[in-house]
């Protein structure tokens, strides 16, 4: 496969975590394949996908770590929190649990990641309104009292899935805009490349997006 | 407890101490008055971390560069082992608790980052250590460390001096480490005659209870059996003592006994008395148990005395300052250390996060992205497999092994890897174990899938512009870190806007010595790295030598002089200040320098180009042309902001590169090169007067 260096100027890091059964692994998939996974088996330890995305006419590569989410799997994915650029904080609308645990997961983002990494809170599984559990405005509240962006998504039809990760992506560049993350910093959780100048797409065809999940 | 009252004898302290009085009471009130002696401290583990960095400063930072490729291209695999095994192989748990996975080794040595360290390994890693010793003392908190790998070194030799002691009075007296056992006593043969150790701790048994005073045949016979009860073997424990000359052993024991305790007290004046320079902070309770065990009543100095101080302070070191290590530029600098050591493992890209971070990115790029992540999975389930201990559920385990093994090992896997079917078997059967799988299940798989990275694919990542990328990255932390005013607390998240960078850095403060070094190191080797990035072959390395040549540069092919000789004396040495300099390295665009740089790259980007399109199977002359005017085109919009100057290069070098271009296209196509030539001279002729 020809590698094109150009492509993307950026590639941030993302991790998503949240209960188990949330639909972490769901969301991923949804935003990498376009599709829903309907019986996937839980997540071993961590697996990553891809997309490139665009931001203010800037190409970006996500690559995404989906941690699992049963507890005897926390232990070893704690150790990739590290460095992530942006973290995806899930959580099941219909299940009570998963909402209250979220303190639990945000202690843990925010001392195992940057201070200046971005975190999102998703409520997930949002086509489910019959059986909601965790009304908007509450996790609106809460999100806003720890500073976290929120959306609720579904994984199921694709509602919000892309501006899930768009919004963070969005919150990242800006940071980098005007200093706040210095993307030449090694934990940062961005790799930077070196680019062509502005507009210069110097091959004669628009080069294949890959927007296929790695694995 | 005893608590020692010498209070009632302080008076005496203002005098010279008479000779008579009894050892114990001279050594607590000692203690307990506080005089402050200067002594000299044990050595810290030697830093030729230190002499390793001004070795490379010296040599200059592209030397760095080109050696650590060279050096990381062929040294993969040799002495792999060797150097992890200088990791600590044993750690007293008991006292730590479990710090990291550093108790469970199911897959032997590959479960550790020279990049990624807890507390534990950087104080006793030599290389490691200094950089944690300068964050401290920025941070006015080395006296903790001090203390914690003084109190250390006490405890382990005091503890060899004892053995040496007991080895030369007791025959048969056995060679274990002083590891905490049960409290009793295991020489059944010789019953203390004073009663058990007033000391019930769970760590040793090593006192009992002797009047102190000179060396008798009692006490030897007490120090053997001491040393016999404070081994962990008990098979030959409780020899009896052997009748030696009386003289010798009492002078040799009164020696080693000696030693400790003053080894003992040193330590104490200097960091857990309160009168210390920089006491250590520990409660009055700990206080006065050291001083307990420092004068034990039968004046014997128990060599775990600092341990539960050494813990306390290990606590605090972790808490409160390790984290901020982590993101520090002193961190950053030992990672550099490491990776341009010339031998980087796989190990060490695996098990750190920002390593593998790129490393995901090149095996991605190379399509191999499947193996790493089936060994992430694996490696993930075994390991917290591993963990379990008793509450290793046999199905859940089952279960998850199943996920993988649908995945990556069954006939309709979704992600096949290519393993055999001997090794397919060999899951099936680990998996359907009775009782469910063990930590140890896929460790075929992921030998292989290890080794296929580390063959495969790790020396590709080494010579690669990712990694390339890493290390700059991991320099560049430490060059924001030292120009905003060399602050360890504010790591790296600087501002980093080109105004602002400048507007923040110090102008002479501190350090002013390292941080002009530093510098000089970090621009050389952005300027190795802008150089290099647009020749990434690993052969153009080895073209440039530098020992022992007097060329001042030369051409390469895209007719660019690059400068071989450094520093330039005309151009780059300090016109004006640090700052100024750092300016102008910063704010793109605004040097001709910079411009100049931006056109090679452009011209580089033209003739790459122009050689891919060469390489297609269409007509020469139509893709040419195509190819060169689109391309020239782009650029002409491009270029639109930068100067004349840039055409007047661009044009330059693309007349230069297109002769190489034009014969690398006629070899390709097999066309005559003057009708190729011929071609795109009109092309060209259409391009550039479209271009200017």
């Amino acid at each position: 496969m020809a590698t094109a260096p150009y492509n993307y100027s950026y590639i941030f890091k993302y991790i998503i975590i949240g209960d188990m059964g949330v639909g972490k692994s769901c969301l991923l998939h949804q935003f990498t394949e376009k599709k829903f996974m309907a019986d996937c088996p839980h997540t071993i330890g961590v697996e990553f996908g891809t997309r490139i995305i665009e931001v203010s006419g800037q190409k970006i590569k996500l690559q995404i770590w989906d941690t699992a989410g049963q507890e005897r799997f926390r232990a070893v994915t704690r150790s990739y929190y590290r460095g992530a650029a942006g973290a995806l904080m899930v959580y099941d609308i219909t299940r009570r649990s998963t909402y209250n645990h979220l303190s639990s997961w945000l202690t843990d983002a925010r001392n195992l990641t940057n201070p200046n990494t971005v975190i999102i809170l998703i409520g997930n599984k949002a086509d489910l309104e019959a059986q909601r559990d965790v009304t908007y405005e509450e996790a609106k509240q809460f999100a806003e009292e720890n500073g976290l962006l929120f959306l609720e998504a579904s994984a199921k039809t694709g509602e919000n899935v892309e501006d899930a990760f768009l919004e963070a992506a969005k919150k990242i560049y800006q940071n980098i805009q005007d200093g706040s993350l210095d993307l030449n910093a090694a934990e940062s959780g961005v790799q930077h490349k070196p680019t062509a100048p502005q507009g210069g797409r110097l091959t004669s065809e628009p080069q294949p997006q890959r927007e296929g999940c790695g694995c | 407890m005893h608590a020692l009252d010498c209070a009632g004898l302080l008076p005496i302290f203002s005098l010279p101490l008479p000779p008579l009085v009894c050892r114990r009471t001279l050594l607590c009130c000692f203690l307990t008055s506080c005089v402050s002696l200067s002594s000299a401290a044990p050595p810290l583990p030697s830093s030729p971390a230190r002499d390793h960095h001004a070795v490379l400063e010296a040599a200059g930072p592209s030397h760095v560069a080109i050696s650590a490729i060279s050096a990381n291209m062929d040294s993969f695999a040799r002495g792999r082992t060797a150097i992890l095994k200088k990791q600590p192989s044993h750690m007293e748990a008991a006292h730590f608790g479990d710090l990291g996975r550093s108790s469970v080794n199911y897959q032997a040595q590959e479960t550790r980052s020279r990049l990624s360290k807890t507390v534990e390994q950087v104080l006793r890693d030599n290389v490691a250590l200094p950089y944690y010793l300068q964050l401290l003392e920025a941070r006015g908190a080395e006296h903790l460390a001090r203390f914690w790998l003084e109190a250390e070194s006490f405890r382990s030799t005091s503890w060899s001096r004892v053995r040496a002691h007991s080895l030369n009075s007791v025959k048969h007296s056995s060679l274990a480490e002083p590891a905490p056992g049960p409290a009793s006593p295991k020489s059944p043969d010789s019953p203390t005659p004073f009663g058990t150790s007033p000391w019930a701790e769970p760590e040793d048994p090593f006192f009992s209870q002797t009047p102190s005073g000179p060396l008798t045949p009692i006490r030897v016979n007490v120090l053997s059996r001491l040393a016999s009860t404070g081994s962990s073997s008990s098979s030959r424990a409780g020899t009896p003592v052997k009748s030696q000359p009386a003289g010798a052993l009492r002078e040799l024991s009164d020696k080693l006994m000696k030693s400790i305790e003053r080894d003992a007290v040193t330590i104490f004046t200097k960091y857990v008395s309160p009168d210390a320079a920089r006491p250590i902070p520990i409660t009055e309770q700990i206080r006065n148990d050291i001083v307990a065990k420092i004068c034990g009543e039968d004046g014997q100095v128990d060599p775990n005395c600092f341990v539960i101080a050494q813990s306390v302070v290990f606590t605090i070191m972790e808490q409160q300052h390790f984290s901020d290590f982590l993101r520090s530029h002193y961190f950053c600098k030992y990672q550099i250390e490491v990776l341009t050591s010339g031998s980087v493992f796989l190990a060490d890209i695996l098990f750190c996060e920002s390593a593998l971070f790129y490393f995901s990115e090149y095996m991605e790029k190379e399509d191999a992205v499947n193996t790493l992540q089936f060994w992430l999975a694996a490696d993930n389930f075994q390991a917290q497999l591993a963990a379990k201990k008793g509450q290793y559920d046999g199905q859940e385990a089952q279960n998850d092994a199943m996920i993988l093994y649908d995945k990556y090992f069954s006939l309709q896997a979704t992600n096949p890897l290519g393993f055999g079917d001997s090794v397919r078997m060999e899951i099936e059967s680990n998996i359907c174990r009775e009782g469910g799988p063990l930590p140890d299940c896929f460790t075929t798989p992921l030998r292989q899938a290890w080794t296929t990275m580390e063959k495969v694919y790790l020396p590709g990542f080494l010579s690669s512009n990712l990694y390339y990328k890493y290390l700059s990255d991991l320099i560049n932390s430490v060059r924001t870190d030292e120009f905003v005013g060399g602050n360890s607390s504010a790591p790296g998240q600087g501002t980093t806007s080109d105004s602002d960078r400048g507007s923040n850095a110090s102008e002479g403060s501190q350090t002013q010595g390292t941080k002009k070094v530093a510098v000089k190191i970090l621009k050389n080797f952005d300027e190795a790295i802008t150089v290099d990035i647009s020749s990434l072959d690993p052969e153009s390395l080895y073209q440039r030598p530098y020992a022992g040549r007097m060329t001042f540069g030369k051409v390469n092919e895209l007719g660019q002089f690059i400068r071989e000789a450094e520093p330039e004396p005309d151009v780059k040495k300090s016109k004006g200040s640090m700052f100024s300099q750092a300016m102008k390295k910063w704010v793109q665009g605004n040097s001709d320098e910079a411009q100049e740089e931006m056109a090679w790259k452009i011209a580089k980007m033209i003739v790459n180009d122009v050689m891919q399109q060469g390489e297609h199977e269409s007509p020469v002359a139509k893709s040419t042309k195509v190819a060169c005017s689109r391309v020239l085109h782009t650029v002409a919009k491009s270029t639109k902001v930068a100067c004349s100057r840039v055409l007047h290069t661009v044009a330059k070098s693309t007349k230069v590169a297109y002769s190489h271009v034009l014969h690398t296209v006629a070899k390709s196509t097999k066309v005559a090169c003057s009708r190729v030539l011929d071609t795109v001279a009109k092309s060209t002729k259409v391009a550039y007067s479209r271009v200017y």
